[in-house]
């Protein structure tokens, strides 16, 4: 096996049948008056322009992969976008919480950073851009993800139970204390997408380094274990950005004479 | 002597203004009785003397010392606020009870049975899931899970509201006993200004952020109130 079955070539003639049937789906909902049609576009045009510039990015890297001093410093940059750019995205899931930002990007690059650093020092990630861009990507991809529904959950959670956090406080609680519980159900909560799909692995769904692997010829046993090398480290990071996001919202959700925000 | 001493107290709310200038004196161990119509500010005053929120201008002193040079955290533990909505914590009544205590990492025996008697509860309901009991017996809990950190000062915010009307005299009653018994500070908010005048020793009448008049509970007329 020698990984994908065509030439670029014949790659894009391919994705143009693709598209036929991205255009049936897209008229269909035109049609059903669903609502999406334009949604869908953006996002189709967005991902598309975003995967393209990265693989003539990860062409240009690839083909000076020896040579750190010209590798390193566009790798970085890529990395602070993800992060940049994971942060932001994640901070849209805190309705309202002012400087959400400033607790996302933290919780993501820490997250991300536990990831990164053990699959580097395990040697399940060399040190070349081959690895450390997709390696990257899934554990800043992960972190945001798990930092979302933390934050989403969280927000949620004291809006709904804020009586009961004030009776806390009433009590003699800190604001510790008193959010001691949401805090605790909401990592939990955040990371139950995970533990499902670390339950599910390779039954309802081959995850995407596996299936890199496959396609691209490797032994389906070096590939298995290589995934969950991976996996697990990324799961890891994942607890590290969900424990973070709690310890740093409380600061949004109170001031420091341990009263609730306004915002909330 | 005054356990409390507000001055010109006002708070906003996003854009209203609750309090416009509150001034109100608290004496130890009486039973003063905020009364009102909704919206008077009687709950937000509440919540400004354990430090749920702060005012925007104005002082409070608590016991001669200005409420903002006091750790909130210990203020909560002197001065407790039992509101409107008896909220049970996870676990038994006795978690619940021992929760203040607890966090507060007291190193004294909590006399639960005890608590949970003076709130006008038998002792062997300690046991009992506090989320199943009855709305009645959930505001008698609340009481009782004050008392457990032994304050100086109890905020009640309707303590009353929403028990069947046949045992509200019983919830006064017991109320009125552990507070001469422990010797209280009680602030009591009230709509219901009969039980006001049944309960307090003064009454303060609020009336669109502002205190209107306040007088021994004897000299008080109560056709001004609404």
């Amino acid at each position: 096996m020698t990984g994908i079955p065509y030439t670029p070539e014949e790659g894009a003639l391919v994705l143009a049948g693709a598209s036929v049937l991205l255009i049936v789906v897209l008229l269909i909902s035109v049609w059903k008056k669903m609502g999406i049609g334009r949604e869908f576009v953006v996002g189709l045009l967005m991902g598309g322009a975003q995967l393209f510039g990265i693989a003539v990015l990860l062409t240009f890297l690839f083909r000076f992969d020896d040579d750190v001093r010209i590798w390193f410093p566009p790798v970085i940059v890529l990395i602070g976008l993800m992060a940049v750019i994971g942060g932001r995205r994640s901070a849209k899931r805190a309705s309202g919480m002012p400087g959400a930002v400033r607790i996302t990007t933290p919780a993501i690059i820490a997250g991300a950073a536990v990831s990164l650093t053990a699959l580097a020092l395990s040697r399940a990630m060399p040190l070349k851009p081959q690895f450390i861009v997709p390696l990257a990507g899934m554990a800043f991809g992960n972190s945001m993800t798990i930092c979302s529904l933390a934050l989403d959950r969280l927000v949620r959670e004291f809006e709904m139970n804020r009586a009961a956090i004030e009776t806390r406080l009433s009590l003699g609680a800190s604001s510790k204390q008193a959010m001691e519980d949401l805090s605790r159900r909401c990592v939990r909560a955040a990371l139950i997408p995970t533990i499902d799909r670390l339950k599910t692995l390779g039954i309802i769904f081959i995850p995407g380094a596996m299936a890199g692997l496959l396609i691209a010829g490797t032994d389906p046993l070096v590939a298995a274990e290589y995934q969950l090398i991976v996996y697990l480290m990324i799961v890891g990071g994942g607890i590290v950005t969900s424990l973070i996001v709690a310890v740093l919202s409380r600061s949004r959700f109170f001031n420091e004479n341990e009263q609730v925000r306004d915002w909330i | 002597m005054n356990i409390y001493e507000i001055r010109n107290v006002e708070v906003a709310l996003g854009r209203k203004k609750v309090l416009k200038g509150i001034d109100l004196d608290v004496r130890k161990g009486e039973i003063m009785a905020l009364v009102g119509p909704s919206g008077s500010g009687k709950t937000t005053l509440l919540r400004c003397l354990n430090r749920l929120i702060d005012p925007d201008s104005g002082s409070i002193r608590f016991e001669g010392k200005d409420i903002r040079s006091i750790d909130p955290v210990e203020l909560r533990r002197s001065a407790v606020l039992v509101p409107q909505e008896s909220i049970m914590l996870d676990g038994t009544v006795e978690n619940n009870i021992l929760y203040g205590p607890r966090i507060a990492g007291a190193s004294r025996k909590v006399d639960v049975a005890g608590c949970l008697e003076d709130a006008g509860l038998p002792p062997r309901m300690s046991g009992r899931e506090a989320s199943r009991l009855s709305g009645g017996e959930k505001k008698r809990v609340a009481l009782a899970r004050a008392l457990a950190l032994e304050p100086r000062v109890l905020l009640l915010d309707e303590p009353t509201v929403g028990v069947d009307p046949r045992k509200v005299d019983q919830v006064e009653r017991t109320i009125l006993q552990f507070s001469e018994r422990r010797r209280l500070t009680v602030v009591w908010v009230t709509h219901d200004v009969p039980q006001a005048m049944r309960v307090s020793t003064r009454i303060a009448n609020l009336k669109d952020g502002r205190v209107r008049e306040v007088k021994e509970t004897s000299e008080f007329e109560w056709e001004g109130v609404y």
